[in-house]
């Protein structure tokens, strides 16, 4: 009995040893995401859009052979110190092709690992445009900044029709200060009349900020901060009853902030990189994963609203497995090769590499929060 | 047995078994870099061990501040940014400056100590030399902040001392961060492009995980030394006791100074190698949070030993950086098998990990070694003794 027990033991312990090899071949995308920090909820929605993806089509073809994608994931925990060692984890995991990361500064940090591994990025929303300058791996499928700031100004001479802008970002954030610039270049150039304050990080009380912004006279308030400190300037500029239109970049098209919106009534506009309806297939299913899964309806946020994110991180995804196909093989080296000429027809819009890796985008949208509805109301605009 | 009048053996063995062990340890990391293959465990293995070694240096400084002289200072992250700052300034190659300096217009400075060096010695000799000398500098920028500083606060007692030291650096972080300073510290934006461990290299062979070990020893080895001098004695002699170590003639002002630029220096150069170390530079990751980090690693360790900081700097970042990351990814794999378990979800390493810190906070609160030193020698002693004992045949071993 004994002997016959010890040999069953001995059988499944083999199998289960030898399970992986009757596995079907497996390609690994790596995800470069911060999911604990202060970019934690936007990380996660980037990485939602991944996930439904990847159980949308979790098989890619190679050369006539069926490839399980596996999707594996790299805290960065929104901190350019931690940076290394979870894109050195992506590299020991044999990543292919890496997916990430939200905010740019932790991107820039992992490049140089990604770099010598010799692992090409497709970067998703990060829009700094040093991400992908001096360098051969990383590439982008969102707009970049310099496009951005320059929206943002032409929107408020052109569209608000203002005159005064008070621009407000946070002191020692690359991605606020950088904004912020390139507003600033277009609005010398459009003869706007710019006032430009910095807070420092981890301030709740905007209410000399916004006191300033009164007297110098704004008409618009241009703040490209992050969701928490962009719901504490509506809060407070409403509760201050400052008679402004307050616009924020990619990062405000997000329920946190719309939830502030309804409770003021304000008028906020933010830039992003999808518009509502823009894709009603992807987002009946995308909605209906949301609910059909408790976790990720966590990490959405507690509601199935689509964030602009979540719908690049499904891009992403398809520009991968686009990139794989017609790389033919799983080697790192021959999909970073491959990805300067693919081309893919997303969610999103047409995506295409030009120069630097960067997508080549024309377009992007302008949101509204409409305070009545709830709801987003987004058109295209050229970018500039 | 009569220590003072015989030569004691052990202490012999002892110094052998560290050099043998030493010298181990630097082929190693040689043959890490070098030739064992890059696999999963390997390449985890490499950050861990450079950022571990680059954090025995930051822990060891600041025990000799709070532990050896009980000056109980949170300025640690300011003095690691001014060293990574002024070690990233020096190191950017001129024709990198463009592109980094983008919002300065290249920005105020327009050399590069390890271009300059690689112009007359050679690629690895000037990248090699001009690290070095970059650290160096760091070193004493961060002295200089410290002994300005250190004139006003010194003065101060206990708990003012850690308000002061805390406020300053924050002062410092917010400076670094202003575009009036851009030019020169690139403001909000990052600095890169600066030479990496990665150029460190003899010839064909690579050091870059052998490097951080060899400054990091070399600094250690320099703060032992001092502990264990005479002004280290006096350092103590401040903390057990002000009023009698002023009674014995020691300056107060003069030891606790000396103290704080040291402590300073080294954690300058200690911000250097994280810069090397992480490639990227900005001054908004040196938030008062590092500040506590470095000091939970101190107390892990044991206030007052400097073997337990290096121990305690090596296992707080493997766990933090490598072995608890399993449980972030949603299940275990055993036999090939993947188990998917309910808890394992983002950010529940974080949980784990906080409670195995407060578990060590409330119940081993002297650290893994106290004051204690891991000493060769001392092993040796003791087995020894052991032997004897034995000998003696349950006879009084002690």
């Amino acid at each position: 009995m004994k002997k016959l027990f010890a040999l069953v033991l001995a059988v499944v312990m083999v199998l289960a040893l030898a399970a992986p090899a009757f596995a079907a071949d497996t390609i690994t995308i790596g995800v470069y995401e911060p999911l604990t920090g202060d970019n934690g909820p936007g990380g996660k929605q980037e990485y939602l859009g991944m996930q439904y993806a990847n159980l949308e089509t979790p098989t890619v073809e190679i050369d006539g052979t069926t490839y399980d994608v596996e999707l594996v994931v790299a805290d960065n925990e929104s901190s350019t110190d931690k940076a290394v060692s979870a894109a050195t984890q992506l590299v020991a995991e044999n990543a292919s092709v890496v997916l990430g990361s939200y905010g740019s500064s932790v991107a820039i940090a992992g490049s140089d690992t990604f770099g010598e591994a010799g692992i090409p990025v497709i970067g998703v929303t990060c829009t700094n445009p040093q991400v992908t300058i001096g360098n051969d791996h990383y590439f982008r499928i969102c707009f970049t900044d310099p496009g951005q700031g320059a929206i943002h100004a032409q929107f408020a001479k052109n569209s608000l029709g203002a005159s005064k802008v008070y621009c407000l970002g946070e002191l020692g954030n690359d991605y606020d200060q950088g904004l912020l610039n390139y507003f600033q270049d277009t609005a010398a150039e459009l003869g706007l009349e710019v006032q430009k304050e910095d807070f420092p990080n981890g301030t709740s009380d905007f209410t000399a900020y916004l006191t300033n912004a009164k007297n110098f006279g704004a008409e618009v308030i241009f703040a490209p901060c992050s969701i928490p400190y962009g719901q504490l300037i509506i809060q407070q500029a409403a509760s201050q009853g400052l008679d402004v239109v307050i616009t924020g970049p990619d990062t405000w098209d997000s329920n946190m902030i719309m939830d502030s919106v309804v409770a003021t009534g304000l008028d906020v506009y933010c830039t992003t990189f999808y518009g509502e309806g823009g894709a009603p297939e992807f987002e009946e299913g995308f909605k209906e994963y949301l609910n059909s899964d408790d976790t990720a309806l966590t990490n959405n946020g507690g509601n199935d609203m689509i964030a602009a994110v979540s719908v690049m991180g499904y891009d992403a995804y398809y520009v991968a497995l686009e990139a794989i196909k017609a790389a033919g093989s799983t080697d790192p080296a021959d999909i970073m090769a491959a990805l300067p000429d693919v081309t893919y027809e997303g969610a999103t819009g047409a995506i295409a590499f030009g120069e630097n890796g960067d997508a080549v985008r024309s377009t992007a949208f302008i949101k509204h929060a409409n305070a009545e509805t709830g709801e987003w109301e987004a058109e295209l605009t050229e970018l500039g | 047995m009569d220590k003072t009048l015989q030569k004691d053996p052990a202490k012999k063995i002892g110094a052998a078994i560290a050099v043998c062990l030493i010298a181990a340890l630097y082929i190693f990391l040689i043959l890490l870099d070098n030739v064992l293959p890059a696999n999963g465990f390997t390449l985890m293995l490499i950050p861990v061990l450079k950022k571990g070694a680059i954090y025995s240096l930051i822990c060891v400084s600041m025990n000799l501040l709070n532990g050896f002289t009980g000056l109980f200072s949170l300025g640690q992250a300011g003095f690691l940014l001014v060293g990574a700052y002024a070690y990233a300034i020096f190191a950017i190659p001129s024709d990198q400056h463009a592109a980094v300096y983008q919002y300065f217009d290249g920005g105020a400075i327009g050399f590069s100590i390890p271009e300059a060096l690689a112009k007359v010695l050679g690629e690895n000799a000037g990248a090699f030399l001009g690290a070095v000398i970059c650290i160096i500098l760091a070193g004493l920028v961060a002295a200089v902040f410290a002994a300005l500083i250190g004139i006003p606060v010194l003065r101060l007692k206990s708990d003012y001392l850690a308000i002061a030291t805390l406020g300053f650096a924050e002062i410092i972080r917010a400076i670094f961060q202003w575009n009036g300073v851009g030019p020169v510290t690139n403001g909000s934006n990052m600095l890169r492009k600066y030479t990496s461990f990665s150029a460190i290299k003899i010839g064909e062979i690579k050091l870059a995980t052998a490097f951080p070990f060899f400054i990091a020893m070399i600094c250690i080895g320099l703060i032992v030394l001092l502990i264990n001098s005479s002004y280290g004695r006096a350092f103590k002699a401040v903390r057990d006791d002000e009023v009698a170590a002023e009674a014995m003639g020691i300056s107060l002002f003069k030891h606790k100074m000396l103290s704080f630029v040291i402590s300073s220096f080294f954690a300058g150069v200690g911000g250097a190698l994280l810069a090397m170390y992480q490639t990227t530079i900005q001054a908004n990751a040196f938030k008062s949070a590092m500040t506590y980090e470095i000091l939970l690693i101190v107390v892990i360790g044991g206030i007052g030993s400097v073997s337990g900081s290096c121990i305690a700097s090596f296992l707080y970042i493997a766990c933090n950086e490598w072995w608890l990351r399993f449980l972030d990814s949603g299940g275990v794999t055993l036999f090939g098998k993947e188990i998917t378990v309910p808890f394992f979800r983002d950010g529940f390493r974080k949980v784990v990990f906080s409670v195995i810190i407060m578990v060590i906070v409330l119940f081993f609160s002297r650290g893994i070694m106290g004051d204690k030193e891991l000493s060769f020698a001392g092993l040796v002693r003791k087995l020894r003794k052991k032997k004897t004992a034995e000998a003696a045949e349950g006879g009084a071993g002690k």
